[in-house]
Protein backbone atom coordinates (compact mmCIF):
# COMPACT_ATOMS: atom_id res chain seq x y z
CA UNK A 1 0.00 0.00 0.00
CA UNK A 2 1.26 3.49 -0.86
CA UNK A 3 2.31 5.53 1.88
CA UNK A 4 0.95 9.00 2.23
CA UNK A 5 3.25 11.48 3.42
CA UNK A 6 0.73 14.37 3.49
CA UNK A 7 -2.95 14.21 4.66
CA UNK A 8 -4.87 17.22 4.48
CA UNK A 9 -8.57 17.90 5.42
CA UNK A 10 -10.97 20.46 4.53
CA UNK A 11 -7.98 23.24 4.67
CA UNK A 12 -9.17 27.08 4.70
CA UNK A 13 -6.80 30.21 5.02
CA UNK A 14 -7.21 33.34 4.84
CA UNK A 15 -4.89 36.21 4.24
CA UNK A 16 -5.61 38.82 7.12
CA UNK A 17 -8.80 37.16 7.89
CA UNK A 18 -10.90 38.55 4.84
CA UNK A 19 -8.98 37.32 1.23
CA UNK A 20 -9.67 33.66 1.28
CA UNK A 21 -6.43 31.84 -0.72
CA UNK A 22 -7.78 28.21 0.14
CA UNK A 23 -11.41 26.83 1.12
CA UNK A 24 -12.28 23.47 1.76
CA UNK A 25 -9.01 21.35 0.80
CA UNK A 26 -8.58 18.05 0.84
CA UNK A 27 -5.42 16.29 -0.21
CA UNK A 28 -3.20 13.44 -0.12
CA UNK A 29 0.02 12.96 -0.78
CA UNK A 30 1.68 9.56 -2.00
CA UNK A 31 5.27 8.74 -0.99
CA UNK A 32 7.74 9.06 -4.38
CA UNK A 33 4.52 10.48 -6.42
CA UNK A 34 5.17 13.32 -8.82
CA UNK A 35 2.32 15.49 -7.70
CA UNK A 36 1.43 19.13 -9.93
CA UNK A 37 -0.93 21.97 -8.37
CA UNK A 38 -2.07 24.12 -11.43
CA UNK A 39 -4.68 26.50 -11.47
CA UNK A 40 -4.73 30.76 -12.50
CA UNK A 41 -2.86 33.31 -11.15
CA UNK A 42 -4.64 33.91 -7.05
CA UNK A 43 -6.22 30.26 -6.95
CA UNK A 44 -4.19 28.90 -3.87
CA UNK A 45 -1.45 27.06 -4.92
CA UNK A 46 1.87 29.23 -3.49
CA UNK A 47 -0.53 29.13 -0.06
CA UNK A 48 -0.94 25.76 -0.67
CA UNK A 49 2.95 24.64 -0.59
CA UNK A 50 3.36 26.76 2.13
CA UNK A 51 1.37 25.08 4.29
CA UNK A 52 2.70 21.74 3.31
CA UNK A 53 6.34 23.48 4.46
CA UNK A 54 4.82 24.48 7.82
CA UNK A 55 5.02 28.18 7.56
CA UNK A 56 1.88 28.95 7.93
CA UNK A 57 -0.92 27.00 9.63
CA UNK A 58 -4.50 26.97 8.21
CA UNK A 59 -7.29 28.62 10.62
CA UNK A 60 -9.60 25.21 9.66
CA UNK A 61 -8.60 21.98 8.60
CA UNK A 62 -5.91 19.47 9.80
CA UNK A 63 -2.77 19.15 7.93
CA UNK A 64 -0.35 15.55 8.85
CA UNK A 65 2.71 14.97 7.98
CA UNK A 66 4.76 11.96 8.22
CA UNK A 67 2.11 11.13 10.37
CA UNK A 68 2.10 13.28 12.43
CA UNK A 69 -0.60 16.66 12.49
CA UNK A 70 1.19 19.83 11.99
CA UNK A 71 0.42 22.67 14.18
CA UNK A 72 2.56 25.37 16.21
CA UNK A 73 2.59 23.36 19.17
CA UNK A 74 4.42 20.40 17.12
CA UNK A 75 6.92 22.79 15.95
CA UNK A 76 7.93 23.42 19.87
CA UNK A 77 9.58 19.98 19.45
CA UNK A 78 12.76 21.00 18.21
CA UNK A 79 13.79 17.26 17.43
CA UNK A 80 10.19 17.00 15.32
CA UNK A 81 11.20 20.54 13.72
CA UNK A 82 14.64 19.42 12.50
CA UNK A 83 13.06 16.36 11.52
CA UNK A 84 10.47 18.18 9.45
CA UNK A 85 12.62 20.60 7.77
CA UNK A 86 15.10 17.96 7.05
CA UNK A 87 12.65 16.42 5.45
CA UNK A 88 10.77 18.59 3.34
CA UNK A 89 12.38 21.50 1.40
CA UNK A 90 10.64 24.28 -0.82
CA UNK A 91 12.30 26.58 -3.80
CA UNK A 92 10.25 29.82 -3.60
CA UNK A 93 8.92 31.56 -6.44
CA UNK A 94 10.72 34.58 -6.20
CA UNK A 95 14.29 33.33 -5.91
CA UNK A 96 15.91 37.14 -4.41
CA UNK A 97 13.90 35.96 -1.35
CA UNK A 98 15.64 32.86 -0.86
CA UNK A 99 18.81 33.94 -1.96
CA UNK A 100 19.73 35.65 1.29
CA UNK A 101 23.76 35.21 1.40
CA UNK A 102 26.58 37.00 0.23
CA UNK A 103 27.43 34.31 -1.99
CA UNK A 104 26.40 31.31 -3.87
CA UNK A 105 28.37 28.95 -2.03
CA UNK A 106 27.18 29.94 1.57
CA UNK A 107 23.32 30.23 0.25
CA UNK A 108 23.66 26.49 -1.18
CA UNK A 109 25.16 25.28 2.49
CA UNK A 110 23.08 27.32 4.72
CA UNK A 111 20.33 24.96 5.10
CA UNK A 112 22.35 21.45 5.76
CA UNK A 113 24.46 23.80 7.94
CA UNK A 114 21.42 24.82 10.08
CA UNK A 115 20.37 21.36 10.38
CA UNK A 116 23.51 20.10 11.37
CA UNK A 117 24.79 18.24 8.99
CA UNK A 118 28.47 16.99 8.93
CA UNK A 119 30.71 19.50 7.41
CA UNK A 120 32.65 16.56 5.46
CA UNK A 121 29.00 15.63 3.85
CA UNK A 122 27.94 19.17 3.25
CA UNK A 123 31.52 18.71 1.02
CA UNK A 124 29.75 16.25 -0.35
CA UNK A 125 26.84 17.09 -1.59
CA UNK A 126 27.80 20.86 -2.67
CA UNK A 127 30.41 19.22 -4.99
CA UNK A 128 27.46 16.90 -6.68
CA UNK A 129 24.99 19.88 -6.91
CA UNK A 130 28.16 21.74 -8.38
CA UNK A 131 28.81 19.05 -10.69
CA UNK A 132 24.84 18.21 -12.05
CA UNK A 133 23.57 21.58 -12.37
CA UNK A 134 26.76 23.13 -14.10
CA UNK A 135 26.87 26.08 -11.74
CA UNK A 136 30.83 25.82 -10.44
CA UNK A 137 31.26 29.40 -12.11
CA UNK A 138 28.50 30.36 -9.77
CA UNK A 139 29.84 29.51 -6.60
CA UNK A 140 31.69 33.22 -5.38
CA UNK A 141 29.42 35.15 -7.18
CA UNK A 142 26.70 37.45 -5.09
CA UNK A 143 23.45 36.22 -5.76
CA UNK A 144 22.77 39.72 -7.27
CA UNK A 145 24.60 39.30 -9.92
CA UNK A 146 22.98 36.57 -11.70
CA UNK A 147 20.66 35.94 -13.99
CA UNK A 148 16.75 34.86 -13.18
CA UNK A 149 17.74 31.29 -14.72
CA UNK A 150 21.30 31.12 -12.66
CA UNK A 151 19.29 32.70 -9.43
CA UNK A 152 16.30 29.96 -10.06
CA UNK A 153 19.36 27.02 -10.47
CA UNK A 154 20.91 27.97 -7.27
CA UNK A 155 17.89 28.23 -5.64
CA UNK A 156 16.74 24.82 -6.44
CA UNK A 157 20.47 23.75 -5.22
CA UNK A 158 19.80 25.04 -2.08
CA UNK A 159 16.81 23.66 -1.65
CA UNK A 160 18.55 20.09 -2.74
CA UNK A 161 21.51 20.50 -0.44
CA UNK A 162 19.22 19.68 2.03
CA UNK A 163 18.40 16.31 0.78
CA UNK A 164 14.84 16.43 1.58
CA UNK A 165 12.60 13.78 0.55
CA UNK A 166 9.96 16.42 -0.35
CA UNK A 167 10.20 18.65 -3.01
CA UNK A 168 8.41 21.78 -3.16
CA UNK A 169 8.38 23.99 -5.90
CA UNK A 170 6.22 27.42 -6.67
CA UNK A 171 6.58 28.20 -10.33
CA UNK A 172 10.11 26.65 -11.04
CA UNK A 173 10.31 27.46 -14.84
CA UNK A 174 7.95 31.11 -14.95
CA UNK A 175 10.42 33.20 -17.11
CA UNK A 176 13.08 31.16 -18.11
CA UNK A 177 14.07 30.65 -21.45
CA UNK A 178 13.51 26.81 -22.95
CA UNK A 179 16.88 25.68 -22.37
CA UNK A 180 16.64 26.60 -18.96
CA UNK A 181 13.46 24.99 -18.70
CA UNK A 182 14.74 22.11 -19.50
CA UNK A 183 17.30 21.84 -17.36
CA UNK A 184 15.00 22.05 -14.48
CA UNK A 185 12.74 19.44 -15.74
CA UNK A 186 15.64 17.10 -15.67
CA UNK A 187 16.59 18.18 -12.26
CA UNK A 188 13.15 17.38 -11.23
CA UNK A 189 12.86 14.10 -12.90
CA UNK A 190 16.54 13.04 -11.49
CA UNK A 191 15.38 14.00 -7.87
CA UNK A 192 12.28 12.30 -8.66
CA UNK A 193 14.13 8.82 -10.16
CA UNK A 194 16.43 9.26 -6.43
CA UNK A 195 12.99 8.48 -4.84
CA UNK A 196 11.84 12.37 -3.94
CA UNK A 197 8.29 13.37 -3.92
CA UNK A 198 8.03 16.59 -6.15
CA UNK A 199 5.02 18.76 -5.78
CA UNK A 200 5.09 21.62 -8.20
CA UNK A 201 2.71 24.61 -8.38
CA UNK A 202 2.54 25.82 -11.71
CA UNK A 203 0.38 27.11 -14.70
CA UNK A 204 2.93 25.98 -16.94
CA UNK A 205 1.31 23.23 -18.42
CA UNK A 206 3.98 22.55 -21.31
CA UNK A 207 6.31 21.09 -18.42
CA UNK A 208 3.20 19.13 -16.38
CA UNK A 209 2.99 15.74 -18.51
CA UNK A 210 6.57 15.12 -17.49
CA UNK A 211 7.06 16.34 -14.06
CA UNK A 212 3.62 14.68 -12.53
CA UNK A 213 1.92 11.46 -12.47
CA UNK A 214 -1.02 13.01 -10.86
CA UNK A 215 -2.35 16.86 -11.42
CA UNK A 216 -4.79 19.02 -9.17
CA UNK A 217 -6.74 22.23 -10.74
CA UNK A 218 -7.35 25.00 -8.41
CA UNK A 219 -10.36 27.15 -9.25
CA UNK A 220 -11.26 30.43 -8.76
CA UNK A 221 -13.50 29.50 -5.35
CA UNK A 222 -10.04 28.38 -4.06
CA UNK A 223 -10.55 24.66 -3.99
CA UNK A 224 -9.56 21.96 -5.85
CA UNK A 225 -11.98 21.75 -8.89
CA UNK A 226 -10.39 18.20 -10.16
CA UNK A 227 -7.87 15.45 -9.90
CA UNK A 228 -6.47 12.82 -12.00
CA UNK A 229 -3.83 11.39 -14.05
CA UNK A 230 -2.07 13.97 -15.87
CA UNK A 231 -3.06 12.75 -18.95
CA UNK A 232 -6.91 12.96 -18.56
CA UNK A 233 -6.54 16.50 -16.89
CA UNK A 234 -4.28 17.62 -20.00
CA UNK A 235 -6.89 15.96 -22.18
CA UNK A 236 -10.01 18.14 -20.96
CA UNK A 237 -9.86 21.14 -22.59
CA UNK A 238 -12.84 22.01 -21.12
CA UNK A 239 -11.99 21.81 -17.24
CA UNK A 240 -8.46 24.03 -18.61
CA UNK A 241 -10.78 26.27 -20.42
CA UNK A 242 -12.99 26.93 -17.70
CA UNK A 243 -10.12 27.47 -15.12
CA UNK A 244 -8.10 30.02 -17.54
CA UNK A 245 -5.05 27.43 -18.13
CA UNK A 246 -5.71 27.41 -21.90
CA UNK A 247 -6.51 29.85 -24.49
CA UNK A 248 -7.34 30.42 -28.00
CA UNK A 249 -4.69 30.67 -30.38
CA UNK A 250 -5.70 32.95 -33.85
CA UNK A 251 -2.97 33.02 -36.99
CA UNK A 252 -3.20 33.57 -40.24
CA UNK A 253 -3.32 31.14 -43.34
CA UNK A 254 -1.90 32.78 -46.21
CA UNK A 255 -5.28 35.37 -46.23
CA UNK A 256 -7.29 33.18 -43.92
CA UNK A 257 -7.43 33.48 -40.10
CA UNK A 258 -7.16 30.46 -38.21
CA UNK A 259 -8.22 29.73 -33.92
CA UNK A 260 -8.27 26.79 -32.25
CA UNK A 261 -7.38 25.79 -28.51
CA UNK A 262 -3.87 25.70 -27.30
CA UNK A 263 -2.82 22.11 -26.66
CA UNK A 264 -0.39 21.01 -24.19
CA UNK A 265 0.16 17.30 -24.67
CA UNK A 266 2.99 16.14 -25.83
CA UNK A 267 1.66 14.39 -28.98
CA UNK A 268 4.46 13.57 -31.12
CA UNK A 269 5.72 10.81 -33.36
CA UNK A 270 9.00 8.99 -33.10
CA UNK A 271 10.21 8.31 -36.55
CA UNK A 272 12.05 5.37 -37.16
CA UNK A 273 15.45 5.60 -38.12
CA UNK A 274 17.31 2.51 -40.06
CA UNK B 1 15.23 71.55 -18.51
CA UNK B 2 14.89 70.75 -14.43
CA UNK B 3 13.36 67.38 -15.37
CA UNK B 4 16.08 65.99 -16.98
CA UNK B 5 18.73 67.47 -13.96
CA UNK B 6 16.37 65.74 -11.71
CA UNK B 7 16.03 62.56 -13.78
CA UNK B 8 19.99 62.39 -14.38
CA UNK B 9 21.23 62.95 -10.80
CA UNK B 10 18.53 60.44 -9.58
CA UNK B 11 20.16 57.78 -12.02
CA UNK B 12 23.56 58.98 -10.81
CA UNK B 13 22.29 58.15 -7.65
CA UNK B 14 20.96 54.70 -8.20
CA UNK B 15 24.21 53.82 -10.43
CA UNK B 16 26.63 55.18 -7.83
CA UNK B 17 24.70 52.89 -5.03
CA UNK B 18 24.28 49.76 -6.90
CA UNK B 19 28.07 50.42 -7.97
CA UNK B 20 28.61 51.34 -4.27
CA UNK B 21 27.07 47.91 -3.42
CA UNK B 22 28.36 45.57 -5.63
CA UNK B 23 31.23 46.50 -7.35
CA UNK B 24 34.27 44.13 -7.30
CA UNK B 25 36.31 45.25 -9.85
CA UNK B 26 38.78 46.63 -8.01
CA UNK B 27 38.75 43.76 -5.31
CA UNK B 28 39.94 41.10 -7.80
CA UNK B 29 42.25 43.39 -9.55
CA UNK B 30 46.16 42.56 -8.34
CA UNK B 31 47.35 45.07 -6.30
CA UNK B 32 49.16 46.00 -3.31
CA UNK B 33 46.29 45.80 -0.96
CA UNK B 34 44.61 43.29 -2.64
CA UNK B 35 47.64 41.04 -1.94
CA UNK B 36 47.12 41.73 2.11
CA UNK B 37 44.93 39.60 3.52
CA UNK B 38 41.54 40.68 4.71
CA UNK B 39 42.51 40.50 8.34
CA UNK B 40 45.62 41.91 8.32
CA UNK B 41 44.45 44.59 5.98
CA UNK B 42 41.19 45.69 8.42
CA UNK B 43 44.10 45.92 11.70
CA UNK B 44 46.14 47.88 9.62
CA UNK B 45 43.26 50.38 8.41
CA UNK B 46 41.93 50.47 11.92
CA UNK B 47 45.00 51.24 13.19
CA UNK B 48 45.90 53.99 9.86
CA UNK B 49 41.74 55.41 11.52
CA UNK B 50 42.81 55.80 14.81
CA UNK B 51 45.83 57.68 13.78
CA UNK B 52 44.09 60.35 11.61
CA UNK B 53 41.81 61.32 14.07
CA UNK B 54 44.51 61.47 17.03
CA UNK B 55 46.70 63.81 14.65
CA UNK B 56 46.35 66.98 15.14
CA UNK B 57 48.81 68.60 12.88
CA UNK B 58 47.96 69.23 9.51
CA UNK B 59 51.10 68.51 7.59
CA UNK B 60 50.60 64.75 9.08
CA UNK B 61 47.38 64.92 7.75
CA UNK B 62 48.54 65.78 3.99
CA UNK B 63 51.54 63.17 4.64
CA UNK B 64 48.56 60.55 5.72
CA UNK B 65 46.09 61.52 2.67
CA UNK B 66 49.25 60.86 0.00
CA UNK B 67 49.53 57.86 1.19
CA UNK B 68 46.20 57.32 0.84
CA UNK B 69 46.09 58.52 -2.90
CA UNK B 70 49.35 56.16 -3.22
CA UNK B 71 48.40 53.22 -2.07
CA UNK B 72 45.01 53.63 -4.53
CA UNK B 73 47.28 54.24 -7.49
CA UNK B 74 49.71 51.06 -6.28
CA UNK B 75 46.73 49.25 -6.02
CA UNK B 76 45.34 49.75 -9.77
CA UNK B 77 42.32 52.23 -8.52
CA UNK B 78 41.55 55.09 -10.97
CA UNK B 79 42.51 57.78 -9.50
CA UNK B 80 39.81 59.48 -10.82
CA UNK B 81 37.18 57.15 -9.63
CA UNK B 82 39.28 57.33 -6.19
CA UNK B 83 38.97 60.88 -6.05
CA UNK B 84 35.54 60.87 -6.88
CA UNK B 85 34.76 58.13 -4.77
CA UNK B 86 36.24 59.56 -1.77
CA UNK B 87 35.44 63.48 -2.26
CA UNK B 88 31.33 63.14 -2.94
CA UNK B 89 31.54 62.10 0.61
CA UNK B 90 33.36 65.33 2.34
CA UNK B 91 30.73 68.05 2.18
CA UNK B 92 28.26 65.24 3.56
CA UNK B 93 30.25 64.92 6.18
CA UNK B 94 32.23 68.35 6.75
CA UNK B 95 30.02 70.91 5.32
CA UNK B 96 27.72 71.81 7.95
CA UNK B 97 31.03 71.97 10.72
CA UNK B 98 33.81 73.21 8.90
CA UNK B 99 32.24 76.49 7.60
CA UNK B 100 30.56 78.11 10.40
CA UNK B 101 34.29 76.73 12.40
CA UNK B 102 35.69 79.16 9.86
CA UNK B 103 34.12 82.36 11.21
CA UNK B 104 35.28 84.50 14.20
CA UNK B 105 31.77 83.74 16.38
CA UNK B 106 32.68 80.24 16.98
CA UNK B 107 36.39 80.37 16.33
CA UNK B 108 37.96 83.51 17.44
CA UNK B 109 41.39 84.68 16.63
CA UNK B 110 43.32 86.81 13.98
CA UNK B 111 41.57 88.51 11.45
CA UNK B 112 41.95 86.15 7.56
CA UNK B 113 39.33 87.75 5.47
CA UNK B 114 36.66 90.28 6.17
CA UNK B 115 33.90 90.82 4.28
CA UNK B 116 30.17 92.34 4.39
CA UNK B 117 27.11 90.20 3.14
CA UNK B 118 23.40 91.33 3.44
CA UNK B 119 24.58 94.44 5.53
CA UNK B 120 26.33 92.00 8.19
CA UNK B 121 30.28 92.04 8.72
CA UNK B 122 32.00 88.38 8.63
CA UNK B 123 35.28 87.52 10.04
CA UNK B 124 37.15 84.91 9.02
CA UNK B 125 40.11 84.08 11.47
CA UNK B 126 43.37 82.27 11.20
CA UNK B 127 42.53 79.85 13.66
CA UNK B 128 38.94 78.89 12.11
CA UNK B 129 40.42 78.33 8.97
CA UNK B 130 43.29 76.23 10.21
CA UNK B 131 40.62 74.02 11.97
CA UNK B 132 38.31 73.72 9.23
CA UNK B 133 41.32 72.88 7.10
CA UNK B 134 42.91 70.28 9.98
CA UNK B 135 38.62 68.74 10.24
CA UNK B 136 38.51 68.48 6.23
CA UNK B 137 41.66 66.54 5.92
CA UNK B 138 41.03 64.24 8.56
CA UNK B 139 37.64 63.61 7.20
CA UNK B 140 38.87 63.14 3.75
CA UNK B 141 41.70 60.54 4.90
CA UNK B 142 39.51 58.70 7.25
CA UNK B 143 36.70 58.02 4.33
CA UNK B 144 40.22 57.34 1.76
CA UNK B 145 40.99 54.80 4.00
CA UNK B 146 37.87 53.21 4.01
CA UNK B 147 36.70 53.45 0.44
CA UNK B 148 40.66 51.66 -0.06
CA UNK B 149 39.49 49.18 2.44
CA UNK B 150 36.04 48.90 0.82
CA UNK B 151 37.13 48.61 -2.78
CA UNK B 152 39.86 46.60 -2.84
CA UNK B 153 38.45 44.23 -0.29
CA UNK B 154 35.58 41.88 -1.35
CA UNK B 155 32.62 42.10 0.94
CA UNK B 156 32.12 38.37 1.71
CA UNK B 157 35.61 38.69 3.17
CA UNK B 158 35.35 42.02 5.23
CA UNK B 159 31.84 40.30 6.53
CA UNK B 160 33.97 36.70 7.21
CA UNK B 161 36.59 39.08 8.85
CA UNK B 162 34.35 41.13 11.26
CA UNK B 163 33.16 37.84 12.97
CA UNK B 164 37.10 37.29 13.40
CA UNK B 165 36.91 40.33 15.22
CA UNK B 166 34.81 39.11 17.64
CA UNK B 167 31.27 40.88 16.25
CA UNK B 168 28.42 38.20 17.00
CA UNK B 169 27.37 36.10 13.95
CA UNK B 170 23.29 37.32 14.13
CA UNK B 171 25.01 41.62 13.46
CA UNK B 172 27.24 39.87 10.47
CA UNK B 173 24.46 38.02 9.19
CA UNK B 174 22.03 41.10 9.52
CA UNK B 175 24.43 43.48 7.70
CA UNK B 176 25.12 41.31 4.83
CA UNK B 177 21.37 40.77 4.30
CA UNK B 178 21.26 44.42 4.41
CA UNK B 179 23.86 44.71 1.66
CA UNK B 180 22.47 41.87 -0.27
CA UNK B 181 18.72 43.89 -0.30
CA UNK B 182 19.79 47.31 -0.66
CA UNK B 183 21.02 46.62 -4.25
CA UNK B 184 18.09 44.93 -4.70
CA UNK B 185 15.55 48.20 -3.52
CA UNK B 186 17.95 50.23 -5.25
CA UNK B 187 17.00 48.12 -8.39
CA UNK B 188 13.11 48.61 -7.79
CA UNK B 189 13.78 52.12 -6.76
CA UNK B 190 14.93 52.42 -10.53
CA UNK B 191 12.45 50.67 -12.58
CA UNK B 192 9.77 52.49 -10.79
CA UNK B 193 11.04 55.59 -11.79
CA UNK B 194 11.36 54.42 -14.97
CA UNK B 195 7.77 53.11 -14.88
CA UNK B 196 6.81 56.80 -13.74
CA UNK B 197 8.34 58.27 -16.58
CA UNK B 198 7.35 55.53 -19.25
CA UNK B 199 3.31 56.45 -17.87
CA UNK B 200 3.43 60.21 -17.21
CA UNK B 201 6.30 61.80 -19.43
CA UNK B 202 8.65 64.09 -18.53
CA UNK B 203 6.36 67.28 -17.58
CA UNK B 204 4.38 66.83 -14.67
CA UNK B 205 3.17 69.46 -11.55
CA UNK B 206 5.31 69.59 -8.97
CA UNK B 207 1.82 68.62 -6.28
CA UNK B 208 1.70 65.40 -8.75
CA UNK B 209 4.95 64.54 -8.29
CA UNK B 210 5.42 65.20 -4.46
CA UNK B 211 1.84 62.68 -4.11
CA UNK B 212 3.59 59.98 -6.60
CA UNK B 213 6.74 59.95 -4.42
CA UNK B 214 4.92 59.94 -1.09
CA UNK B 215 3.12 56.87 -2.48
CA UNK B 216 6.15 55.29 -4.38
CA UNK B 217 7.83 55.96 -0.89
CA UNK B 218 4.46 54.00 1.28
CA UNK B 219 4.50 51.48 -1.43
CA UNK B 220 8.52 50.95 -0.77
CA UNK B 221 7.98 50.22 2.73
CA UNK B 222 5.18 48.19 2.25
CA UNK B 223 7.14 45.75 0.02
CA UNK B 224 10.45 45.67 2.44
CA UNK B 225 8.24 44.49 4.91
CA UNK B 226 6.77 42.07 2.56
CA UNK B 227 10.15 41.02 1.46
CA UNK B 228 10.98 40.63 4.92
CA UNK B 229 8.38 38.16 6.15
CA UNK B 230 9.20 35.98 3.29
CA UNK B 231 12.96 35.81 3.56
CA UNK B 232 12.39 35.00 7.08
CA UNK B 233 10.33 32.12 6.07
CA UNK B 234 12.71 31.10 3.91
CA UNK B 235 15.31 31.03 6.34
CA UNK B 236 12.67 28.65 8.60
CA UNK B 237 12.27 26.17 5.59
CA UNK B 238 16.02 25.31 5.50
CA UNK B 239 16.31 25.07 9.11
CA UNK B 240 17.09 28.03 10.82
CA UNK B 241 16.12 28.27 14.30
CA UNK B 242 17.06 31.96 15.55
CA UNK B 243 21.11 30.72 15.91
CA UNK B 244 22.87 31.25 12.75
CA UNK B 245 25.61 29.09 11.63
CA UNK B 246 27.88 29.92 8.52
CA UNK B 247 30.22 28.73 6.37
CA UNK B 248 33.73 28.30 7.96
CA UNK B 249 36.83 28.50 5.59
CA UNK B 250 37.12 24.38 6.29
CA UNK B 251 34.31 24.09 3.61
CA UNK B 252 36.36 25.48 0.95
CA UNK B 253 36.13 29.07 0.61
CA UNK B 254 39.07 30.36 -0.35
CA UNK B 255 40.69 34.03 -0.58
CA UNK B 256 42.27 35.78 -3.52
CA UNK B 257 45.06 36.99 -1.46
CA UNK B 258 47.69 34.59 0.62
CA UNK B 259 46.68 33.34 4.31
CA UNK B 260 48.17 34.69 7.15
CA UNK B 261 50.17 31.21 7.30
CA UNK B 262 51.61 31.91 3.42
CA UNK B 263 52.32 36.13 4.14
CA UNK B 264 54.70 34.79 6.70
CA UNK B 265 56.32 32.83 4.42
CA UNK B 266 56.32 35.01 1.80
Amino acid sequence: MDEIIFELKDIHYSYLGKFPALRGVDLDIVKGSMVSVIGANGTGKSTLLQILDALIQPQKGQVKAFGKEINEEAFKDEEFSRFFRSKVGLVFQNSDVQLFCPTVKEDIVFGPLQLGVEHGEIRKRLDGLVESLGIKDLLERSPHQLSVGEKRKVAIASTLAMDPDVLLLDEPTAGLDPATVRHIIDILIDAHEKGKTIITATHDLHILEEISDVIHVFNREKCIARSGFAWDILADSELLEANNLVHIHKHRHKDKVHAHRHDHRLDHHHEEHS
Amino acid sequence: MSNGFIERSLLGVFSFLKESVSSEEYAAKRGLLQFIEARVKVLIFACLLIAVVSVRNTSILYVFYSVCVLLAVFSGISLGYFLKRTWVFIPLFSLFIAIPALFSVFTPGDTLVTFQLAGARFIITWQGFDGAVLFVMRVATSVSLVVLLNLTTRQTELLRTLRIFGIPQIFVMTLSMCYRYIYLFAEIIEHAYIGIKSRVGTALHYKKGQHIVAWKIANLWERSQQLNEEVYNAMLSRGYTGEPKVLERSLGIKSRAPSLKQNRIL
